[in-house]
C-alpha cells in the first residue's frame, strides 16, 4: 500500500465533497439535530416526568450506580440513554451517503478510467474511497458526541452529563460506532457498484442499519441489557463483517469488473 | 515535453490554428527521453485477444508501433478498438496472447505499463467539482511526480492549451473542447512514451475538434507514438502514418496512401458540351495508359494510369478533336471508400446487401 497514493485520493474526494452541497448537508445537519434533539427532549422530559414510582425503580434497579440520583434525574438520564442510538446511525449513515455519492458520482461522470490508467492499484484507490468516506462519519459522530455530553453538563449538570460518560456509551461510541462505520462503507461501495442514483444506494444501503436500531431500541425498553463487554463484542463482530465486506469490494473494485460490468 | 518557454509564454489570445502545440524534437521534452531512438519498438502486440464470456472482443492481434508512429484503429462500434486499447494499457487483461508497452509486459508489468502510458477516452473522464488546476495535481500525484516538477508542468500545460486564465474554475463549467484539451493536458502529464486517443473529436463540435486534431499534429511532429481510435476516417488520413482496419481482428493494415493506392486506379469524369462519338472515344481509348473508357451522356469516364500525367493529355486530345470539355475532375479512391471496401460495407445499403 503506498500511502501518498491513498493520500491523493483522499484529498481530492473531500475536495468535492466540500463541493458538493447537497451531500454536505447530509454531513452536517444530521449530527446538529442529533445533538440538539436529546438536550431539547430531555429538558422537556426532565419538567414533565410522570413515571410511575416502580418503573423509576426499575430503571435505578437495571443501573444501580444511578441510585444517588433523584428521580428527576432518573427521568432525565433514562431519556437520555434512549439516545445512544444516535451516535450509532450516524457513523453509519453518513459514511454510506458519502460512499454512495462517490461511487455513483465516478460512474455517471466516468472519471474512474482515467484514474485506472495509472500506477495506482484498485487496494489504494479502494482505501482511499473508504476512508474519505469512514472519517467524516466518524469525526461528526464523535464531535457530536463531544458536543452532547459538553452541553449536557452545561444544561443538566454534571451529574447527569456522567451518565453518557459510562463505559456503555463509551464502548458503543468508540467501538462499535468506527464498525459501522466500516460496514456501512463496504455497503456503500458494493451497493453503488450496481445502480446509477445515490439515493437508490443510500435506500438499500440503510438497510444494514436496522438490526443495529432493533438491537439499541431493545436495549432502550430495559428488555435486552447491553454492557460495554458486549458492545466491544458487538463491535469485533460487526468488524468481521465490514472486513469480508472489503475483501468482497475489492473484487467489485477491480479494474476489469469497474470496466467491464459497471453500467 | 511540452514545447518551449517560448511557446509556454506564448498569449493565451492566441487563435486555435495559430496554437504551437507541446512537444518538439529538441524541446527539453526529447531530452527527458530515455532512449531516443527511432526505430525502438514502443507497442507489440503478438496474438493479443480477449473474450467476454463465450464471444471474442478481438483475437489474433499482430503489430509493432515504432516510436513517433501515429497507428489507427478504425472500425464500427463494436469492431474492438476500445478492448485493444484497454489492454494495451493494461486496463483489462488479455485473454491469449502478449503485448508490451515500451518493453514492458502488459500481463507481468502493468504498473510500469500505465506509467508510460497517456490515455484520453472518448468523455473527457474529468472531476467536475473541481479546478483545472485540482484535477491535473491529483493525476500528478497518482503518477507520483514530485511537487516543483508536478506544479512546472501543470503550469506549462495549461498555458500551452490556453487554460491558464481558467485555471480556478471548475471543470464543470468549462465547454466540451477546453474539457477535452484539459484531458489531453492530463494525458501529458507525466510525459508518457505512447499516447492513446481513444475517439478524442467525437464528441465535440468542429471548432473544439479543430483544436483537438491540432494538439495530436503537432504531438506527431514532436516524435510521440500515438494509438489513435476513431470513426474519422479524414481525421485518420491526416494523422496516422499506418492505420488498421479492425473488425474483431485486423483486417488490413498499411499506410493510408498505400491503402488508397491498392483500392485501384483513379478515374477521371470529363463533362462534354455534347455525347461523344463512337470514332473519338476510339481515338481517347489509343491514347498510352488509358486504361478504360465509358460514356454517359455527355460525359465520359477514363480510367487513367496516372492522373497527374494523363489528364492533361485527355483534356488536349478532345480540343484537338474540336470537342469542348465543360468540366474535369478526378475521382481517386478514398480512405473511407477503401474502409467501406474492406469492412465489406456500402454507406446506405440495406443489411441484406451488408
Amino acid at each position: 500500500m503506498r500511502w501518498p497514493m491513498v493520500r491523493a485520493v483522499l484529498a481530492r474526494e473531500f475536495l468535492e465533497i466540500v463541493r458538493n452541497r447537497l451531500l454536505l448537508a447530509s454531513i452536517l445537519v444530521p449530527p446538529i439535530i442529533l445533538t440538539a434533539l436529546p438536550l431539547a427532549v430531555i429538558a422537556f422530559a426532565g419538567h414533565q416526568g410522570h413515571l410511575p414510582p416502580s418503573a423509576v425503580a426499575q430503571i435505578v434497579a437495571n443501573h444501580p450506580n444511578w441510585a444517588d440520583m433523584s428521580t428527576e434525574q432518573v427521568i432525565e438520564a433514562f431519556g437520555l440513554g434512549q439516545f445512544l442510538v444516535s451516535f450509532l446511525i450516524l457513523p453509519g449513515y453518513i459514511p454510506l451517503a458519502i460512499a454512495s455519492y462517490s461511487v455513483v458520482g465516478e460512474k455517471q461522470s466516468r472519471s474512474l478510467e482515467a484514474v485506472l490508467a495509472t500506477p495506482i492499484r484498485t487496494s489504494e484507490l479502494l482505501t482511499g474511497k473508504a476512508l474519505a468516506a469512514l472519517i467524516p462519519g466518524i469525526v461528526a459522530s464523535w464531535t457530536a458526541y463531544a458536543a452532547t455530553l459538553s452541553l449536557s453538563a452545561l444544561v443538566f449538570g454534571g451529574r447527569l452529563a456522567m451518565v453518557i460518560a459510562e463505559p456503555t456509551w463509551l464502548a458503543a461510541v468508540f467501538a462499535l460506532g468506527p464498525a459501522i462505520g466500516l460496514v456501512s462503507v463496504t455497503a456503500g461501495i458494493l451497493v453503488s457498484s450496481r445502480v446509477n442514483d445515490p439515493r437508490a444506494a443510500q435506500q438499500i444501503g440503510a438497510v444494514i442499519l436496522l438490526p443495529i436500531i432493533g438491537v439499541t431500541v431493545l436495549q432502550a425498553s430495559g428488555n435486552f441489557l447491553i454492557g460495554p463487554t458486549e458492545y466491544v463484542a458487538g463491535a469485533l463482530v460487526v468488524a468481521v463483517i465490514g472486513a469480508i465486506g472489503i475483501r468482497i469490494g475489492t473484487v467489485v473494485f477491480g479494474r476489469e469488473t469497474i470496466l467491464t460490468r459497471w453500467k | 515535453m511540452v514545447g518551449t518557454p517560448a511557446a509556454a509564454g506564448r498569449p493565451e489570445t492566441a487563435s486555435p490554428g495559430a496554437a504551437t502545440w507541446p512537444v518538439a524534437a529538441g524541446s527539453p521534452d526529447a531530452a527527458a527521453w530515455p532512449d531516443s531512438d527511432p526505430d525502438r519498438v514502443m507497442v507489440r502486440a503478438e496474438g493479443l485477444g480477449r473474450r467476454f464470456g463465450d464471444v471474442w472482443a478481438v483475437e489474433d492481434l499482430d503489430f509493432e508501433l515504432r516510436r513517433g508512429e501515429v497507428f489507427g484503429l478504425l472500425g464500427p462500434n463494436g469492431a474492438g478498438k476500445t478492448t485493444t486499447v484497454r489492454m494495451l494499457t493494461a486496463l483489462i487483461a488479455p485473454t491469449v496472447g502478449t503485448a508490451s508497452v515500451d518493453g514492458f509486459d502488459v500481463r507481468t508489468d502493468p504498473e510500469a505499463v500505465r506509467a508510460r502510458i497517456g490515455l484520453l477516452t472518448e468523455t473527457p473522464s474529468l472531476y467536475e467539482r473541481l479546478t483545472a488546476t485540482q484535477n491535473l495535481e491529483f493525476f500528478g500525484r497518482l503518477h507520483e511526480l514530485p511537487d516543483d516538477v508536478r506544479t512546472e508542468r501543470i503550469e506549462k500545460l495549461l498555458r500551452l492549451f490556453e487554460l491558464w486564465n481558467r485555471r480556478r474554475d471548475l471543470v464543470g463549467e468549462f465547454s466540451k473542447g477546453m474539457k477535452q484539451k484539459l484531458a489531453i493536458a492530463r494525458a501529458l502529464l507525466h510525459e508518457p512514451a505512447v499516447l492513446f486517443f481513444d475517439e478524442p473529436t467525437s464528441a465535440l463540435d468542429p471548432e473544439a475538434a479543430f483544436i483537438v486534431r491540432d494538439a495530436m499534429e503537432s504531438l506527431k511532429s514532436g516524435g510521440r507514438t500515438i494509438v489513435l481510435c476513431t470513426h474519422n476516417l479524414d481525421e485518420a488520413e491526416r494523422l496516422c502514418d499506418r492505420v488498421a482496419f479492425l473488425r474483431r481482428g485486423i483486417l488490413r493494415v498499411d499506410s493510408p496512401a498505400r491503402l488508397r493506392a491498392s483500392a485501384g486506379l483513379p478515374t477521371v469524369e470529363i463533362d462534354l458540351a455534347e455525347p461523344p462519338s463512337e470514332p473519338l472515344l476510339a481515338n481517347l481509348h489509343g491514347l498510352a495508359s488509358i486504361h478504360d473508357i465509358t460514356a454517359h451522356g455527355t460525359g465520359i469516364s477514363v480510367v487513367v494510369g496516372d492522373a497527374r500525367r494523363d489528364t492533361p493529355t485527355l483534356v488536349r486530345a478532345l480540343a484537338a478533336a474540336g470537342v469542348d470539355v465543360l468540366g474535369v475532375r478526378v475521382a481517386s479512391a478514398t480512405l473511407e471508400s477503401v474502409y467501406f471496401d474492406v469492412m465489406g460495407l456500402r454507406p446506405g445499403a440495406n443489411a441484406d446487401s451488408v
